[in-house]
């Protein structure tokens, strides 16, 4: 029983960021790096959610919004505005949050299966839901959501 | 590797290399042969590769390829001795046997087998050979010094150069003799290639190594066998050399006897022998006079040091650079450009506010000097990533005469400039297009000899592949002096096949016309010919070229002869480009593809059939406004100006006006790829990163241009049915 305990109680490292009101988290080992948003440039006949490219130290990168991406209102930039930098397919690709808020050691004891009540997000982009000192944290399959639907091969 | 050669992958690679080269000899030298036939150098040529390939593939084991290659040798050496007559059959005879060590090579280095048989190639060989007179071979007749010095070597014994022979003729001069060793490297060392570098140290302390094989360069990059031949003069006596060489461990000598070059040649029969047999003293000896060793004082030479085994090697300055390094160091002298290029804003900053101080001088002065060196970074980087074309250049000939044999055409191929150099991965890109082009030269270029002889041509039609220097570019030039392109039979053509509309074929200029032969799925070839009447090939040889920012321009008089002239940058990844806004973001369009650039009032901007267009010195020009081309909306509070800017742009011997809201300048532009996650983008070839840190998108102005005209084109086509 007490072994039972232990091994559920694996800790994962979490970057927490805000999209609008809401707190989301990504694996921390999916998030290369965090960086203040730059100038963005549109490319044309891309999906809406790719907002453009974007320049990162000499390498040009895309950048999608993750709220257009999740269905979420897109509210302007602020200060806070950042882009959290993933690793996909071998390349980079920069998602706009509206903050980053921590890093967090969420035990998996925390963490629920996705459900529709919990967010406004499709469950497919959600790994589950961590609840974490009365904050919801709805964790993220950033895999998932950066694949390109659009282009999916049947 | 599934032959079980006793060889490790390295050095598969060393003798597929060498095979490469060997063959590549082989087949310019047959290809030389069949024009001049009595030349014995040519045969010397060809007869040497053989030998070589013999040798090697005999060392490595394959049993067929040494087979083949050793009956290839006694014909080539009945030829080169007079007793054979090169006719066409020995000739076509060659060309086969080059073809299966070319499937063998592959069987090698794939490790399956072929499956092709070399039976009956074996027995033409036989043939031929039986035809040759059945002289004896003149070993005893022979005069002392036989024209063909080499053929004096103890069997089993490569070539030594004219220089090596000075040398062992001139040691008893030096109070020296001429020795040669047979060694063989223990199969269980763990590194040969040490004790190979040992041997050569070892002699190298009692004498000169005037040659090796390996040499000591292959010694030094450990491309080692295990086996080991060494010609040296030294003061020492036979037992002095005996020791030494004992004294190695590892390696066994198989045979050491002192060398004269002065001697009769040695029965011919012994030319029989294969390389990697280990020689037999006896065998390997015709000796006549053994050189006095003389008990004088040794002098010993100066002792050898790691890097100064005498004569052993040609010294060779070069190294071998992985093509990644060069890409990388590229790339970083690429980031370099950005940044000068940020400090040069902020220079600019600093002159403005502070007029001229000190500290904005000494910057400006920095600055210029980063941009000379970044200059000279970028140019040797750039050579340094260069090969001459030959390399691709010498495969062409025997394809083309290939092509020709099966068209039924005479062609007189020339080859010229293949000294020019060009940048490896835009030598490897340009292979097969350009293998289309000249494909195509011969298939539909040049006429039939009849219909030739007919219009007063030569039967012969003359293909021509030259490659050139221009500026900043090179240009490979692919023509030929056949029947040329006609604008009027494209035409037809083009509207037979529901590409375009009668009128609009009429509209078309000659160029125009003539350059339709780019557009996908067009072919003037009545019948499928397996050699390029497909009609796949022309559209994708102009987007290769495209792909390397390159163009291809058509110049051709009917009746007279085409020509196919493909331009190339010498660098891939700058390009000077010019830039232009719209809707606040700035574009990048390669400065080669603008003709010119202009600012016109909208009022002269006309309408013909839906088209915007202006008329420029006569000539309608078709106008596209970016905005639209990219499916782009205006703000609803825009106002259209009075003026917009026009740049004038060629495509495909097409000019088309983009209409943009802005000019901003033009300047090198480093490309960088948008990426896997973005993908290809029609219209777009890349992004770069300007001095402002802002990223602008790179135009692919054909793909642009040509994704709009054939929309536009089915429309009209669709339209008037």
């Amino acid at each position: 029983m007490e072994q039972q305990v232990e091994l559920r109680d694996a800790v994962t490292q979490v970057v927490v960021f805000q999209l609008g009101k809401e707190l989301y988290g990504a694996d921390i080992s999916a998030v290369l790096e965090v960086s203040p948003l730059l100038r963005v440039t549109k490319v044309p006949r891309t999906p809406t959610y790719i907002d453009g490219v974007t320049n990162l130290r000499g390498r040009v990168i895309p950048v999608v919004d993750l709220r257009k991406r999740l269905g979420l209102p897109v509210t302007p930039a602020t200060k806070a505005t950042r882009i959290a930098v993933a690793e996909i397919d071998g390349g980079m690709v920069g998602m706009i949050v509206d903050a980053v808020v921590e890093v967090l050691r969420v035990p998996a004891s925390a963490v629920e299966p996705p459900s529709a009540m919990f967010s406004k997000v499709d469950t497919e982009h959600v790994q589950g839901v961590a609840k974490v000192d009365d904050r919801l944290i709805i964790l993220l399959d950033l895999a998932r959501i950066l694949m390109r639907e659009d282009r999916k091969v049947v | 590797m599934g032959f079980g050669f006793d060889t490790s992958a390295e050095d598969i690679k060393v003798f597929l290399d060498e095979a490469e080269e060997m063959l590549q000899n082989m087949e310019g030298g047959i290809l030389r042969l069949e024009k001049e036939s009595d030349n014995p150098e040519v045969v010397q040529e060809i007869f040497r590769a053989a030998h070589t390939l013999k040798g090697s593939s005999a060392t490595l084991g394959h049993q067929r390829m040494a087979e083949l290659t050793h009956s290839m040798e006694n014909v080539l050496d009945k030829v080169r001795k007079g007793k054979l007559e090169v006719t066409g059959a020995v000739v076509d005879t060659l060309f086969a046997c080059l073809d299966v060590l070319k499937a063998y090579k592959e069987e090698i280095a794939t490790g399956e087998e072929s499956g092709v048989s070399a039976q009956s190639i074996l027995e033409q060989l036989a043939a031929i050979d039986r035809t040759g007179s059945a002289a004896p071979a003149a070993a005893a007749s022979l005069p002392a010094q036989p024209p063909a010095a080499a053929s004096s070597m103890p069997a089993g014994l490569p070539q030594l150069t004219p220089a090596d022979e000075e040398k062992v003729k001139s040691a008893p001069v030096r109070g020296m003799t001429a020795f040669w060793a047979h060694m063989q490297l223990d199969k269980n060392a763990a590194m040969p290639a040490v004790r190979a570098f040992q041997t050569l140290l070892a002699v190298g302390d009692i004498g000169e190594v005037v040659r090796s094989w390996p040499t000591q360069e292959e010694v030094e990059e450990d491309k080692v066998g295990d086996d080991m031949k060494l010609v040296f003069v030294t003061r020492e006596s036979m037992e002095v050399v005996r020791t030494t060489l004992e004294g190695i461990p590892e390696v066994k000598i198989l045979a050491v006897s002192p060398l004269s070059l002065a001697t009769p040649a040695p029965a011919p029969a012994a030319a029989a022998a294969v390389v990697a047999e280990p020689a037999n003293a006896e065998v390997a000896m015709p000796l006549a006079t053994l050189t006095a060793d003389p008990e004088g004082a040794p002098r010993r030479e100066a002792t050898a040091t790691a890097g100064q085994i005498k004569g052993a090697k040609n010294s060779s300055r070069t190294v071998r650079v992985d093509v990644e390094v060069l890409d990388n160091l590229m790339n970083t002298v690429g980031e370099l450009v950005i940044e000068r290029t940020r400090l040069l804003q902020v220079l600019t900053h600093l002159e403005t506010d502070r007029e001229g101080d000190e500290a904005s001088q000494v910057m400006s002065s920095a600055l210029a000097q980063i941009g000379r060196l970044t200059g000279n970074l970028q140019d040797e980087i750039q050579r340094a990533r260069m090969l001459p074309v030959d390399n691709l250049f010498r495969k062409f000939p025997r394809m083309v005469r290939d092509v020709a044999q099966k068209a039924g055409k005479e062609i007189e191929f020339v080859v010229q400039g293949e000294e020019t150099e060009l940048d490896r991965s835009v030598i490897e890109e340009i292979g097969d297009p350009l293998m289309h082009l000249l494909r195509n030269s011969v298939d539909h270029g040049v006429e039939p000899p009849m219909d030739r002889l007919k219009v007063g041509k030569l039967a012969k039609g003359t293909v021509t592949l030259e490659a050139l220097r221009e500026e900043n570019r090179i240009v490979i030039s692919v023509r030929d002096d056949g029947r040329g392109i006609d604008p009027q039979r494209i035409r037809a053509s083009a509207v037979k096949k529901g590409l375009l509309s009668e009128d609009a074929a009429r509209r078309l200029s000659d160029n125009e016309a003539i350059n339709l032969i780019w557009a996908p799925g067009f072919s003037t070839a009545e019948k499928v010919s397996d050699i390029s009447g497909r009609g796949v090939g022309l559209d994708v040889v102009h987007k290769n070229i495209e792909k390397l920012n390159g163009s291809v321009e058509i110049r051709t008089e009917v009746g007279k002869g085409t020509e196919f002239r493909v331009k190339l940058p010498l660098t891939l990844a700058i390009i000077r480009a010019l830039q232009v806004e719209v809707l606040d973001t700035t574009y990048c369009i390669e400065l080669s593809s603008v003709v010119e650039t202009d600012r016109i009032p909208t009022s002269e901007i006309k309408t013909v059939r839906q088209r915007e267009v202006i008329v420029k010195r006569g000539e309608v020009i078709p106008l596209l406004r970016l905005v639209d081309a990219f499916g782009q909306q205006r703000p609803a509070d825009f106002v259209e100006p009075e003026e917009v800017f026009v740049v004038i742009v060629a495509v495909m011997g097409k000019q088309i006006g983009l209409v943009v809201d802005n000019l901003i300048g033009e300047g090198d532009v480093v490309i960088k790829p948008l990426g896997k996650f973005i993908g290809d983008i029609p219209g777009i070839s890349g992004a770069t990163i300007m001095g402002n840190g802002d990223v602008a998108i790179i135009l692919d102005i054909s793909s642009l241009v040509n994704t709009v005209q054939t929309e536009l084109n089915r429309q009209e086509a669709a339209l008037s049915r």
